[in-house]
């Protein structure tokens, strides 16, 4: 068995079981067709995901370097099990035993995810375009509404992140964008560690690709 | 004042008869409907009372005051007329009394934290139910048969009768006491969803027991008939539920002639559905909350919006006034002469109440949290053990035991007041500072911004898509399906003009009528527009508005004076988020727009780009 050999991310170790990396792995075969690697075109083959407004992110997310862990950036062009195990161990659960400062670096890993998504050029900001980007595709499964309301909410969105992060402007200021601290500051509220999880409990669910 | 004046009696002479009554008495004939409006002021006015000293409903818990009062009342009765004062009527409480309550929770519900849990909520609720129903019977029956007691008559199917009635968690007990004391939503969900679907085991548990006490052989077959009717119970009234629920958002459709009869269209499905359930002896409760459950989404979006603020009010109304009721009658039937007392079997019952409680969370939680991706921590399971209060629900059933088949039915009666004031009063007021010793979390009442809305919305794509590619059908896959099927067939059947709405937009439009309102009224409408979007649809950054307006918008913004139209979930019900004046609000929407393009023109600076922050 080719993965076998393959060594497991060392965060990964904490806390699956090796069931769970054998679905996963069932699942990798099935994306890859028996490949070793994946690359952007197997991801057509999920038919739900086809629904999703952001699905081009979701999909860019697989490749982002930054994500994989690796030094360099940009996006890779393919990606093997370990990769895919990699961007897997972002969604796992918090366990019990877990001390303030793992939690604390577990909360950031995921917020970073979710930062890289949003940062589509890679420079460590969030402008307002690439926010604009944002709203836009996900709203872009509504019809009815015109690109107008997308920018507007958007801006009414930069301007409250502003004003959270930055507080009083001087006249010459100006707000780059969202920085990554910046962006911890906004879902300082929100407990993500207990949302942003991924049951691959379940050997048997397997939704199949075309 | 037209009433029938006294006949003029058959008097010996004319000169005798009794001339006309200038001034009557009449009180029978109005005796009724007097009573039950003096008691609802009553109760009102108690209720004013104790607000006036405002310390006192964060210390003690409105039920504790209002059984008080009762109590009070009951004792002036009692020796006034020496005479028991009138008991609360088992019907009443069913059949007027309890449906608004539970309407009410149901209607509010905040469904998608509900589903997340139903796991959970209907293991506690079925399994937990059991446990304690089962395990106080048969403990009762062990403490029954020590003869020094004086109780050896009480029978095992009475103990586990008496078991089956008193381990119910009582909604409204859990809704008033928790109301105050603003503990995470989850784990109010657990509590509360808990109390409501338990209802449909102790139905059949109450109806199997009772009927085995009369049958005189118990076969094996009637076991089974018993779990069968279980399920019946609980799927019949749900579907039931949700059959009216349909109905009614369907009738809701076609009524925007006539506005004012659209909230009476929602109290009248759903109470039918709880007294259809009833007839059949399925459960009212489940029903009731299945109805309003599946309603709140489509009447929301047809009726007006003048319509829903009198649903909501009027909804919050009669809980308010039923649930003070409640509290009332059960202090007045308390005192008289219906108790028996016996040291033994008051204590035990109490004492077996709280072990077997504890015990059965604490047992359940170790096997449901395998289930569960987020395990429930030793302090949800001390809150949850500890948050569970008996109420009116165990105290109308122990009043329809029949006598006959119950000859000890007073000790009965002793012994589950004795536990419902204990919980109501002891867990009722020590459960807040406990709450806080014990550093639970706490609901977050911040308003969510549009940023927020955005990022969650985000993060549940993220999520979806998370799911579908490692092919796992968790929750996310269930709802975005139930979604689908939801905007495909359900949403065209039963809403008038439908238009898919993001929460995203609705959200924004809403902060943007607030934002403009508070403009106007600070006198800000004519001057230059928010520059932000102008400048930079250019330069792609964001440059800083004058001082004054950035003041003024993050004023606004911090100060999260966003109402959002039923989204956020109310569960205190003394107050409700105003509602914006949406006409006014369109008018300043307007007269912006113009300024705008007035001012547009006027600084000539820009290509005739339209100004991005406006909108339709």
């Amino acid at each position: 068995v080719p993965w076998a050999s393959a060594p497991v991310p060392s965060l990964f170790s904490l806390a699956v079981t090796s069931e769970q990396i054998e679905h996963l792995h069932r699942r990798f075969k099935q994306l890859s067709q028996d490949q070793l690697t994946i690359r952007k075109e197997n991801f057509d083959s999920i038919p739900d995901l086809e629904f999703n407004p952001i699905r081009g992110k979701i999909v860019h997310a697989f490749f982002d370097k930054r994500n994989l862990r690796q030094e360099s950036d940009g996006l890779a062009d393919e990606i093997n099990f370990e990769d895919f195990l990699t961007i897997m161990s972002y969604f796992r659960p918090i366990e019990m035993n877990m001390d303030e400062e793992q939690l604390d670096r577990f909360r950031k890993e995921k917020l970073k995810f979710l930062f890289h998504m949003y940062d589509s050029d890679h420079d460590g900001k969030i402008t307002l375009q690439e926010y604009r980007n944002v709203v836009e595709e996900l709203l872009s499964g509504n019809p009815h509404l015109e690109k107008e309301s997308a920018r507007s909410i958007a801006d009414g969105a930069m301007m409250e992140a502003a004003s959270i992060c930055v507080g009083q402007m001087g006249p010459d200021q100006v707000y780059e964008g969202i920085t990554f601290e910046d962006f911890l500051k906004m879902w300082q509220g929100i407990d993500i560690e207990t949302k942003m999880h991924v049951r691959f409990l379940n050997v048997d669910t397997i939704a199949h690709c075309y | 004042a037209m009433g029938t004046g006294t006949p003029p009696s058959p008097s010996g002479t004319a000169f005798e008869e009794t001339r006309l009554h200038v001034f009557t008495l009449d009180y029978p004939h109005v005796q009724i409907p007097f009573e039950i409006t003096l008691w609802i002021l009553l109760a009102s006015l108690a209720k004013i009372g104790f607000h006036l000293y405002h310390k006192l409903p964060s210390i003690v818990p409105e039920s504790c005051l209002l059984i008080l009062v009762g109590l009070l009342l009951g004792g002036i009765i009692f020796g006034a007329e020496e005479k028991s004062p009138p008991v609360m009527n088992s019907d009443v409480f069913f059949l007027y009394l309890l449906p608004p309550i539970v309407l009410d929770a149901g209607y509010f519900m905040p469904t998608r934290l509900f589903f997340e849990n139903f796991g959970t909520i209907f293991w506690y609720a079925v399994v937990g139910t059991l446990w304690n129903a089962i395990g106080i019977g048969i403990s009762l029956y062990g403490i029954c048969q020590i003869s020094a007691f004086g109780l050896t008559d009480i029978t095992l199917l009475q103990n586990l009768l008496f078991g089956s009635l008193i381990s119910a968690v009582d909604p409204v007990a859990v809704l008033a006491v928790f109301e105050n004391i603003h503990v995470n939503e989850q784990l109010y969900i657990l509590v509360f969803g808990e109390s409501l679907l338990n209802d449909a085991i102790t139905v059949v548990l109450y109806n199997l027991f009772k009927s085995f006490c009369q049958m005189r052989t118990i076969k094996v077959i009637d076991i089974f008939a018993g779990i069968a009717n279980f399920f019946i119970v609980g799927i019949g009234g749900v579907l039931i539920g949700i059959l009216l629920g349909f109905v009614a958002a369907f009738t809701t459709r076609f009524t925007h002639k006539i506005r004012v009869i659209e909230p009476l269209f929602v109290f009248l499905y759903s109470y039918l559905s709880y007294i259809t359930a009833e007839m059949f002896h399925l459960s009212g409760i489940m029903a009731i909350t299945a109805c309003a459950m599946t309603m709140n989404k489509y009447v929301e979006e047809n009726v007006s919006q003048k319509s829903y603020t009198t649903i909501k009010y009027f909804m919050k109304m009669l809980s308010s006034v039923s649930e003070t009721l409640i509290f009332i009658f059960m202090g007045v039937s308390t005192v008289g002469k219906n108790h028996e007392w016996n040291w033994a079997f008051v204590s035990f019952t109490l004492l077996f109440c709280l072990i077997w409680r504890a015990l059965g969370v604490f047992v359940l939680t170790q096997i449901i949290n395998v289930f569960r991706t987020i395990p429930l921590t030793f302090k949800d399971q001390f809150i949850i053990a500890y948050g569970g209060l008996r109420g009116a629900i165990c105290f109308s059933l122990v009043f329809l035991l029949p006598p006959a088949v119950f000859p000890r039915k007073k000790l009965f009666i002793t012994a589950v007041i004795v536990v419902i004031f204990f919980t109501v009063f002891i867990q009722g007021i020590t459960i807040r500072p406990l709450v806080e010793f014990l550093d639970v979390k706490r609901s977050n009442k911040k308003q969510p911004a549009v940023s927020e809305e955005i990022y969650n919305r985000f993060f549940d794509h993220v999520k979806t898509g998370i799911e579908d590619v490692c092919g796992h059908w968790g929750h996310n896959f269930w709802r975005d399906k139930f979604k689908k099927f939801d905007n495909k067939y359900l949403r065209r059947l039963l809403i008038r003009e439908n238009q898919p709405k993001s929460s995203i937009v609705s959200l924004y439009k809403k902060l943007e009528i607030k934002h403009a309102i508070e403009m106007a009224e600070s006198g800000m409408i004519s001057k230059v527009p928010s520059s932000v979007s102008l400048s930079d649809y250019h330069e792609g950054k964001i440059k800083p508005l004058s001082p004054t307006e950035m003041e003024n918008m993050r004023e606004i913004l911090t100060k999260n004076l966003y109402q959002i139209r039923h989204r956020t979930m109310s569960y205190n019900r003394h107050s409700l988020a105003a509602d914006a004046n949406e006409k006014q609000a369109k008018e300043i929407l307007i007269r912006r727009r113009h300024s705008l393009r007035e001012s547009l023109r006027k600084t000539n600076s820009l290509s005739r780009e339209r100004p991005v922050l406006a909108f339709c």
